[in-house]
């Protein structure tokens, strides 16, 4: 028993040191869905207000760019409002049905925090549950897709970014349909890779990548990226290295997009499955 | 007491600087600074060991809680903290720190502070970015983030170390 004090005072450093990694470790391997607890939601709140406060000090050096953005999305809201109002009426008489054809709500909201050198890269939202924000939405940037929302609170929440190793997007190649899985490797945050593209598959540099629309989450057709030319062969199927649409450095202004028809589109395909 | 406020006072600062300044410091995606684990580095060269790790433990735990990185910087900075009484033991020459004072280049040599500056912000970094990773998938890309992320670290805490006050 003495013998055995003597060994752990002589050895108290030590172990105090395998404890507390041990205790780090777990903490690790815990976080996975840290971003769901109650406790995350109350530091969010905190962070969140902090964020807030330094983000409204540093809009203002980003304007211009900001108005660009708006510009070139105003002109492609233009341009798409042409084509159906223009569209050709032969015998029929278009219908604009204004409220069967809708399904996904946009709720606009500002980056308050964002970073792009993590492996697991997080984006926080200044929006939250009091203003229709809830887990498992999509977000999306004018030019393209940035995150799934992971975690809520009141006014604020957070988004699993694109540029997080455990994100995975169903996209596919605009012009032929094929789809895959977008997933960043963690290394560039410019680069993303689409894998399992069946190698046969025809493909050339500057093919524009969307998203596919199976996975409920964002629409379909809306932009992610475009092809780079490199590719690398494995089995019977191709990964792509794909220029994101979105540079993440610069993100300022996003869209929260709800799917309205999620719950029940979940339902019946859980039905069927089981 | 004094110098109980003192530290407060650094750790208050040094964390604030980095979450507010530092952690949105990023060029091309391979340097990071940690410039917090000044606060390591300063602590008294007596103190005992077991309260320098509880203090890396807090530290790193606090800027994880701020980051949304849980246990990552906890983990890097107990092992900076456990490592830095060894790297103070190699290198205490009749130049180095001793007794209560804080490590620095103004009570010993500049010479001696980068060396052991650069030797426990290493040990933190390469900690830290590959148990962000937790692979040796990109191997040789995280060492490259480790090292240049190191050096400037360390840049930042030798500056730091001439403004701030010595008595």
């Amino acid at each position: 028993m003495r013998s055995l004090l003597n060994f752990l005072l002589r050895f108290k450093t030590l172990i105090l040191f395998l404890l507390l990694e041990v205790v780090a470790l777990a903490m690790i391997s815990t976080s996975h869905n840290y971003h769901q607890t109650v406790f995350y939601g109350l530091s969010r709140n905190i962070t969140g207000f902090v964020a807030r406060r330094v983000e409204r000090g540093t809009y203002y050096f980003r304007l211009r760019q900001v108005n660009e953005e708006l510009v070139q999305e105003n002109t492609m809201l233009r341009k798409r409002i042409e084509g159906l109002t223009s569209a050709p009426q032969e015998g029929v008489a278009a219908v604009h049905d204004t409220v069967s054809g809708v399904n996904y709500t946009y709720l606009s909201a500002r980056v308050i925090s964002n970073s792009v050198n993590k492996q697991k890269n997080f984006i926080t939202l200044d929006r939250g549950s009091r203003q229709g924000v809830a887990v498992g939405m999509g977000v999306a940037s004018p030019s393209g897709v940035v995150g799934v929302v992971v975690g809520v609170s009141g006014n604020y929440s957070v988004v699993m970014s694109l540029l997080n190793t455990d994100f995975r997007l169903s996209a596919s190649i605009a012009r032929n349909d094929y789809f895959g899985s977008l997933a960043w490797d963690g290394t560039n945050y410019r680069y993303a890779r689409l894998s399992e593209i069946p190698h046969h598959v025809e493909v050339s540099e500057g093919d524009t990548i969307v998203t596919s629309g199976y996975s409920a989450i964002f629409p379909a057709g809306l932009m992610a990226g475009t092809l780079t030319g490199d590719q690398k062969r494995g089995g019977d199927f191709i990964s792509l290295k794909v220029l994101l649409s979105v540079d993440f450095k610069k993100l300022t202004n996003v869209y929260v997009i709800g799917n309205l028809t999620h719950e029940e589109r979940e339902n019946l395909e859980k039905e069927v499955v089981k | 007491m004094n110098r109980i406020i003192r530290y407060t006072g650094a750790f208050v600062l040094l964390v604030v600087l980095q979450l507010i300044i530092f952690n949105n410091i990023e060029f091309s995606g391979y340097i990071n600074p940690y410039v917090y684990l000044m606060f390591i580095l300063i602590l008294p060269v007596s103190i005992p060991s077991w309260i320098l790790l509880l203090l890396s433990f807090l530290t790193g735990s606090v800027i994880d809680l701020f980051s949304g990185t849980m246990g990552v910087h906890a983990f890097a900075t107990v092992l900076a903290g456990f490592v830095r009484p060894w790297v103070l033991s190699l290198n205490v020459t009749a130049e180095g720190a001793e007794g209560d004072m804080s490590p620095s280049a103004y009570r010993s040599s500049i010479r001696w502070f980068i060396v052991y500056t650069v030797s426990v912000v290493f040990v933190h970094h390469l900690a830290l970015f590959f148990v962000e990773i937790f692979s040796l998938r990109h191997f040789f890309h995280t060492l490259l983030r480790v090292l240049l992320s190191t050096a400037v670290t360390s840049f930042f805490i030798v500056l730091f170390d001439f403004i701030r006050p010595h008595r």
